[in-house]
């Protein structure tokens, strides 16, 4: 009975493979795009809930009919498709108002018009009491005029928000969230439907007090069934208003479809997509290659690791792959916004000398270590940005002559260490060899664990570093091998000694979280490997505060505590108006000068990503801030 | 019978609480901070102060700031929630996962359906291959066949299941192109009806059944073998063959019943593991099964999600121990489980 069994099984799927064969290979003007990040099903809004690479990029092909969009540049300019005009209008009491008037005739995928009510209902919610039991993750309360007190249930109304008539819309910001040098991202607000999202009946009004929700029952209780309907759906009846449909997702088999929307009016330029389907499949790391070598996806998007960049490249140069196919393979390159970094602690140990840390730059080759991580997809940054950002771009030839590479150099990094005092043995002799020591102060001294006090009271710090690293981190082996193993540093008497733990550990040293066990507290690593991104808003403002509750709230991870760049990264964005380009890159450049010279980081690589495409996709482009979902709309299939 | 089965029901009963309270508190061992990272996207948008307080808040709703006792007799459903209700797991509520924001019941089902798909190809495909194979080779054990089988068995066993994969794939994927090299249906394909559905999931699963019950063959066939090897060197069988009986009565009427009672827990130990799936071949097959989102659930720290997904396999498996325990007695009257 079994073998009878086993027998038919085998034949079921022999007869499976018959008849599925044609189906393999993906056709011509479809775009199957590989994501290594999970699709998690929320397509709710932004990040009200998640905020998955893969879901957000969903997210944006569905939905894009916003007042004020990032460009090509990562620059926030307004989207003259949705809004027909934004006035500023300064207030007396420091609040600024943004009055904002959208076009006539924009509709959702489903027909039904869009007025001034589709942008401003969700601005209420979110700033709403009712985002703590929904599980909201929002701040906009804070940003509106009577944003606090309608979200602490003292105003049935949100003053800060208006609606003027069916197509003009008012939003006045809070005074101390102003002046802001990106302030216009607080006029960027997207067109949602309201009776998808709340249910039949649900409106928003304004009896000149503000905006409330009102046609049925605005507790969490309430909507909550129909919200999480709303995020998790996907098929003809979801409304939205963005090039594509969510026409489909399969959540067993982790499959979206999204086809063009007839309705769409165009991106910030006007532009309408052509690729007529999209489909999001699952990618994983080890079958990648073979994965577009058979067609079961055609786009891989942002390849960030160099070993999968020469396979990429090793499968376009391949004849056979694309006769096999019936198709090629194209790619793009562009500059990662961020890099891979070493990171002090500033305020205890040897780190917290500026010698020790710009010495520990010099006894590092960063540039063979950025070749050798990236083998060749990638480039050395000296400062707090990636080659990405238009304020790199912009300042480039100034940052070239005006910022310290730290060059190899293990004999300047013992001049250094010497003029800092490191010039003591463990006795109090005058140095010989092995690990250096410095004499201290009581205060330089700390808690420090390897510090020795001699029999006259004199306390002598060793050039210890303790090195905190993430587990199975490849940017963490290769740091041991070129500079923890560099004999140089020996030789320079300097010691570092690498510690693995998980990277939530990592961080609960960073941050210096009690809360999660007494030992955190204490400052135990001053050095820690990491990577950082730039979104195009860049604000620093508080990450050198020193105001003792902030650092404590895990703000100032670099424990640096200098007045002029904390003043620097405050000026830059709350001390510039939003126009003035010239004041805030002459800051930016500033600080960046002043981070440079007290080195609380060391950047290692700032990677070079690339994206493969099938050849028969035209005029794909891609940036460090135009992602896959802005670029596509702009993709053509070739004859 | 009965009573046996009421004391059995409270020892899994008592068994479940302990390694549930075990579970719990080893999760919450590990130093991660919820709160923090729900937060971590919106920190560039917040003052300190607001965040700080938000921070705060979102502690406190978590229940973050309680003994351990309290958040686990609250995750049990034995503590009162924030909100005042009981809503624990005796409650039904398996928790919320943090990663996809819904409760870990919902984000369950579709990989369990998938497991459940693919390993019941699996299991029922390797039975009927080891079973027959097992019998055959004891039968003719130091013959040409048995000698074969038994280098290609130990092959299979030790191979590691990740390099088979990868080998299948190769071949069958990359060269041959037979079968899809990942997923469970062919991208942007529309159905046109149910049967198109289940054909193309066929389809992507053949592959992953093949290399799941290629890996599996070493391990029963050789338990099979040596079941029977014993059974047929005990006097009855030389009894039965004396009295003049088919050699095929005498192997599956008298030896292969007195060998399946120590095959039949492995047998049993197989439609069980049907619930859980295969970490390896589901990430490199890209299927959306157990395995793959509990190794998920553990790299993404999403610790509820986690817990629901091991209290499930923990009821499992106490359930199936006694299931097993009961089945010796229906195999082997010889075994009593009344007492």
């Amino acid at each position: 009975m079994k073998k009878l069994l086993a027998m038919l099984l085998a034949l079921a799927m022999l007869f499976s493979v018959a008849l599925a064969e044609e189906a393999a290979t993906s056709e011509k003007g479809v775009v199957i795009y590989g994501s290594t990040t999970e699709i998690t099903g929320d397509f709710a809004p932004g990040a009200w809930w998640s905020n998955g690479a893969t879901d957000m990029m969903l997210r944006d092909l569905t939905n894009d009919y916003a007042t004020v969009v990032t460009n090509q540049g990562g620059e926030l300019v307004v989207n003259p498709t949705v809004t027909k005009s934004l006035e500023t209008t300064e207030n007396e009491d420091g609040t600024k108002t943004y009055t904002i008037q959208i076009n006539e005739g924009l509709v959702y995928n489903n027909g039904d018009a869009i007025t001034a009510k589709d942008f401003v209902w969700h601005q209420v919610l979110l700033s709403s009491p009712l985002i703590t039991d929904l599980a909201i993750t929002s701040s906009a309360y804070l940003n509106y005029v009577g944003g606090q007190a309608f979200y602490d249930g003292e105003a049935t109304a949100l003053s800060g928000v208006r609606l003027i008539d069916d197509y003009t819309f008012s939003l006045t910001i809070a005074a101390d969230k102003l002046p802001y040098f990106y302030d216009l991202n607080y006029a960027a607000v997207y067109a949602f439907d309201i009776e998808y999202w709340l249910g039949e009946g649900y409106d928003v009004a304004d009896d000149g007090e503000g905006c409330y929700i009102t046609g049925g029952e605005f507790t969490a209780a309430a909507i909550q069934e129909h919200l999480n309907n709303a995020r998790f759906y996907a098929g003809p009846d979801r409304v939205s208003a963005g090039p594509y449909n969510l026409v489909e997702f399969d959540q067993a088999a982790l499959q979206a479809t999204l086809e063009i929307n007839p309705n769409y009016a165009g991106n910030f330029e006007g532009q309408k997509p052509s690729i007529e389907k999209i489909v999001v499949v699952r990618a994983e790391d080890a079958t990648w290659a073979d994965a577009m070598k058979t067609g079961a996806f055609n786009f891989y998007d942002t390849i960030t690791d160099g070993t999968q960049i020469n396979t990429a490249m090793d499968i376009m140069e391949d004849e056979a792959v694309a006769a096999q196919l019936g198709y090629g393979f194209d790619y793009v390159t562009f500059d990662r916004p961020g890099y891979g970094k070493i990171q002090f602690q500033c305020d205890f140990g040897p780190t917290q000398f500026v010698a020790v840390r710009q010495a520990v730059a010099m006894l590092l080759d960063r540039n063979e270590f950025a070749n050798t991580f990236c083998q060749g997809w990638g480039s050395v940054v000296n400062g707090p940005y990636g080659t990405g950002l238009w304020q790199y771009m912009d300042s480039e030839e100034w940052l070239n002559e005006n910022l310290n590479a730290y060059a190899y150099d293990a004999a300047g990094a013992v001049q250094l260490l010497v003029d800092d005092g490191w010039v003591y043995n463990a006795d109090g002799s005058d140095y010989t060899e092995g690990v250096r020591y410095k004499k201290v102060t009581a205060e330089e001294a700390g808690t420090y664990a390897h510090n020795v006090t001699l029999e006259d009271g004199t306390i002598l710090m060793p050039l210890i570093i303790e090195w905190s690293s993430s587990e199975n981190n490849s940017v963490s082996d290769l740091l041991n091998v070129m500079l923890v193993q560099n004999p140089d540093v020996a030789a320079a008497g300097m010691e570092i000694r690498q510690n693995i733990m998980t990277f939530d550990e990592m961080l609960n040293f960073i941050y210096r979280d009690a809360t999660q066990g007494e030992k955190y507290g204490v400052p135990t690593y001053g050095m820690y490997n990491l990577a950082t991104n730039w979104t195009p808003i860049y604000d620093v403002a508080y990450n050198f505060t020193d105001d003792p509750e902030m650092v404590a709230a895990g703000w100032n991870t670099n424990y640096l505590f200098d007045e002029t760049i904390d003043q620097l990264t405050m000026d830059m964005v709350y001390g510039v108006e939003s126009d003035d380009v010239d004041t805030y890159l002459s800051i930016w450049q500033q600080y960046v000068q002043r981070w440079n010279e007290l080195l609380p980081e060391i950047p290692l690589y700032s990677n070079v990503y690339v994206t493969m495409y099938p050849d028969w996709l035209e005029g794909y482009t891609q940036d460090s801030f135009w992602d896959f979902q802005q670029a596509i709309l702009y993709c053509t299939v070739a004859e | 019978m009965g009573k046996y089965v009421l004391k059995r029901i409270g020892y899994i009963v008592l068994v479940f609480l302990i390694i549930s309270l075990l579970m719990y508190a080893l999760y919450n061992l590990i130093p991660s901070d919820p709160a923090r990272a729900q937060l971590e996207g919106v920190r560039q948008t917040l003052r300190p102060d607001e965040y700080e307080t938000m921070y705060r808040q979102l502690r406190a709703q978590l229940g973050l700031d309680d003994p351990l006792i309290v958040r686990y007799l609250r995750w049990m459903g034995l503590w009162t929630d924030v909100d005042g209700t009981f809503n624990g797991l005796l409650q039904g509520n398996l928790g919320y996962s943090q990663f996809f924001k819904k409760d870990a019941v919902d984000v369950i089902v579709e990989p369990m359906k998938n497991t459940i798909f693919i390993n019941i190809f699996s299991t029922i495909l390797s039975l009927g291959i080891t079973i027959p194979v097992g019998i055959y080779c004891a039968v003719r054990k130091g013959k040409k066949f048995d000698q074969s089988m038994q280098v290609v068995t130990i092959l299979g066993y030790s191979i590691p299941i990740y390099i088979i994969s990868l080998i299948f794939m190769f071949f069958f994927c990359v060269l041959w192109r037979i079968f899809p090299i990942m997923g469970s249906r062919t991208a942007g394909i529309t159905y046109a009806n149910d049967w198109e559905a289940f054909v193309d999931k066929l389809y992507h699963i053949t592959l992953p059944v093949i290399v799941m019950t290629f890996a599996s063959l070493g391990g029963m066939t050789r338990y099979v073998r040596s079941a029977m090897i014993e059974a047929l060197s005990m006097d009855y069988i030389r009894t039965a063959r004396a009295k003049g009986l088919r050699e095929k009565v005498v192997i599956y009427s008298h030896a292969w019943r007195n060998a399946l009672l120590p095959v039949v827990t492995s047998i049993f130990g197989w439609f069980l593991s049907i619930f859980s799936g295969s970490v390896i071949i589901e990430n490199t097959f890209a299927l959306n099964g157990m395995g793959r989102l509990y190794w998920q659930g553990l790299n993404n720290q999403d610790f509820e999600l986690v817990l629901a997904i091991q209290m499930f396999y923990t009821v499992v498996s106490l359930v199936g121990n006694l299931l097993i325990d009961v089945s010796y007695g229906l195999v082997d009257p010889r075994v009593r489980v009344d007492k």
